[in-house]
């Protein structure tokens, strides 16, 4: 608690400093191409730091996450295509589809570590399959997904239009913002230190009482909820929810992320995530020849020279100068 | 709180880690359970905390069978136990191992909103602190601390429930006499209506602490009396006592 109170006064002053830059990204970049960028980001941002309230807080490593994420997706898209496409009802339903099938993912919570891991894999990849599934293309739009999907409609401001990038980005900043807060508040809480017991010590917090399975679940779910939440704002962004997002390469980006930028500290995978989205953009434009297709196998690179040399991530080797 | 086992068996395979065991332990006495290693002291604690279901035979806390509760919800009926290898939240601070025991039995552990609450539970891990005599690491994570402080932070985490049945194994184990002392004294000021039941090789501080002792030898209990009775009895000197008279 004194180690966070010490380091309070310039972690507001570089909070503060950081919000000014995503503020002003509109401002200064280059071209439109950027501000999408920067909206692609901060998706990935929120997508990210759900993952890391189950792996940095609670220690349930998910490498499923995707399937959130991409309910969130097809959710938003289904109803901003057949109901209305009114922003808070869009961003209600991106949580509570994230929430429900988390709520069905909940069975890979009888297993704990590596065998967790591979519960959830295997559960995103159920979920991908049943996606990709053409004989289910009527519903949800078998391997190509569900496409013109339109973007949502602010709340007593229809004109000003989420078409534009600049707005659509200021709606991603002010909903990555808000679950930012919304988690640092939960981590901080009497909650968040339940999850910290039952990360260091599930065995003995179940002999101080608390029952440690309604917090796993509990954590899953809102974890859930908000990866649904990013994908919401992914589908709408992309016009699009497509079976790949629940593939397993999209929950392996966003455990990349969490890893590279610090897990347990939500702004490192945060930002680890805008590097991600970065390195992404900028391996598969790579001018060499075959080096380009393979971006994946450089960022996989990437990330193991991360964990080599950074352990602790981004976030870790700032805190270190600090310290 | 009183507590009886009733012809508890537990078999690891071939090895019966316990045997019919009945023992008998009324509301606020201090029971010492002795017996030499692998005699299944652990094993017992085990047992009555949920850890493990018994192979056979049943666990009955205020005369309720709770054989089948879970280890949560025996803790929530008032039973604590520390354990014989130190588990607190390594990379938590001393402060931090403390709340979480507290928060548990004030029963805000699941509270987004901290509230007001949260400053008293911040005062208690003070005074506790202050009674365990370690305020001084506070901030100290648990991983970094000595072995006696270890000992000692485990013990305060079981007290910080207050619980009326607390079970401690071997709490004493690699202390040294100072800490041995101050622990003991610890131990006496309980309130006198909690149980207690303390698993503990030196024989000194059982026998400063238990009014009754029981002994475990190959997972059978082969004797239970006072502490004056369990000096003069043969079969205890033999397997335990090494003869000693
Ligand atoms: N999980 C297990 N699997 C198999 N055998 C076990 C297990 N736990 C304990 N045993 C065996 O059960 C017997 C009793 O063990 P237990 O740990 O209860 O003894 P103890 O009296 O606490 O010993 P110590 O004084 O060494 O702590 C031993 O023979 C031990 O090897
Ligand atoms: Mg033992």
């Amino acid at each position: 608690m004194s180690r966070l109170r010490q380091l309070r006064p310039r972690r507001w002053l570089g909070q503060a400093a950081f919000l000014v830059f995503l503020l002003s990204v509109p401002a200064w970049a280059p071209n439109r191409f950027w501000i999408n960028v920067a909206s692609q980001a901060l998706i990935f941002a929120i997508f990210a730091m759900s993952l890391d309230l189950l792996i940095g807080y609670a220690g349930m490593p998910s490498f499923g996450h995707a399937a959130f994420y991409a309910a969130g997706a097809y959710g938003g898209a289904l109803w901003a295509l057949h109901l209305s496409s009114a922003l808070l009802p869009l961003l209600a339903v991106g949580l509570m589809a994230g929430a429900s099938l988390a709520l069905v993912g909940a069975l890979a919570l009888r297993a704990r570590g590596i065998y967790f891991l591979m519960l959830t894999l295997a559960f995103a990849q159920v979920v991908w399959s049943v996606l990709s599934n053409n004989q289910l293309a009527n519903v949800l739009g078998g391997d190509i997904g569900l496409i013109s999907v339109p973007r949502p409609v602010l709340p007593f401001a229809a004109d000003v239009s989420l078409f534009r990038p600049a707005n659509f980005y200021f709606l991603t900043l002010t909903v990555a913002i808000i679950v930012y807060l919304a988690l640092a508040a939960v981590v901080a809480s009497p909650f968040g230190h339940t999850l910290e017991g039952i990360r260091e010590n599930e065995g003995r917090m179940e002999s101080l009482g608390y029952p440690t399975f309604r917090y796993r679940l509990a954590a899953f779910i809102i974890a859930g909820a908000l990866a649904g939440l990013a994908g919401m704002l992914g589908g709408s962004f992309n016009f699009s929810a497509t079976p790949a997002t629940a593939f397993w390469t999209t929950s392996g980006l966003a455990m990349i992320a969490v890893i590279m930028g610090g897990s347990r500290s939500l702004v490192g995978p945060a930002a680890g995530a805008i590097v991600v989205v970065l390195l992404q953009l900028g391996l598969s434009s790579l001018p060499a020849r075959g080096l380009a297709e393979r971006w994946q196998l450089l960022l996989g690179v990437v990330f193991i020279a991360f964990v080599l040399f950074l352990p602790g991530g981004l976030y870790g080797l700032l805190r270190r100068r600090a310290a | 709180m009183n507590l009886s086992t009733n012809s508890v068996t537990v078999r690891f395979g071939a090895v019966a880690a316990l045997q019919n065991v009945n023992v008998k332990v009324a509301s606020g006495e201090r029971r010492a359970v002795i017996g030499p290693n692998g005699a299944g002291k652990t094993t017992l604690f085990d047992v009555i905390t949920g850890q493990r279901r018994p192979t056979s035979g049943k666990v009955l806390i205020d005369d309720a069978d709770v054989t089948g509760f879970t280890v949560w919800r025996r803790a929530r009926l008032g039973l604590a136990r520390t354990f014989q290898r130190s588990t607190l939240f390594a990379n938590l601070t001393v402060a931090e191992n403390l709340a979480i025991a507290i928060r548990s039995r004030l029963k805000v552990g699941s509270r987004i909103w901290p509230g007001r609450l949260e400053r008293e539970v911040g005062a208690e891990v003070s005074s506790r602190l202050e009674m365990a005599r370690l305020p001084a690491l506070r901030h100290r994570l648990a991983w970094r601390l000595g072995h006696g402080e270890r000992r000692i932070v485990e013990i305060e985490l079981a007290l910080a429930r207050d619980p009326r049945l607390l079970l401690l194994d071997e709490p004493m184990a690699g202390l040294s006499g100072a800490e041995r002392e101050a622990a003991v004294t610890r131990l006496r000021a309980l309130p006198e209506a909690v149980t207690v039941i303390l698993v503990e090789h030196d024989l000194d501080v059982v026998f400063a602490i238990a009014q009754r002792v029981s002994v475990l030898d190959h997972g059978v209990l082969i004797a239970d009396g006072t502490p004056a009775e369990i000096r003069a009895n043969r079969r205890v000197q033999e397997v335990y006592l090494g003869g000693a008279d």
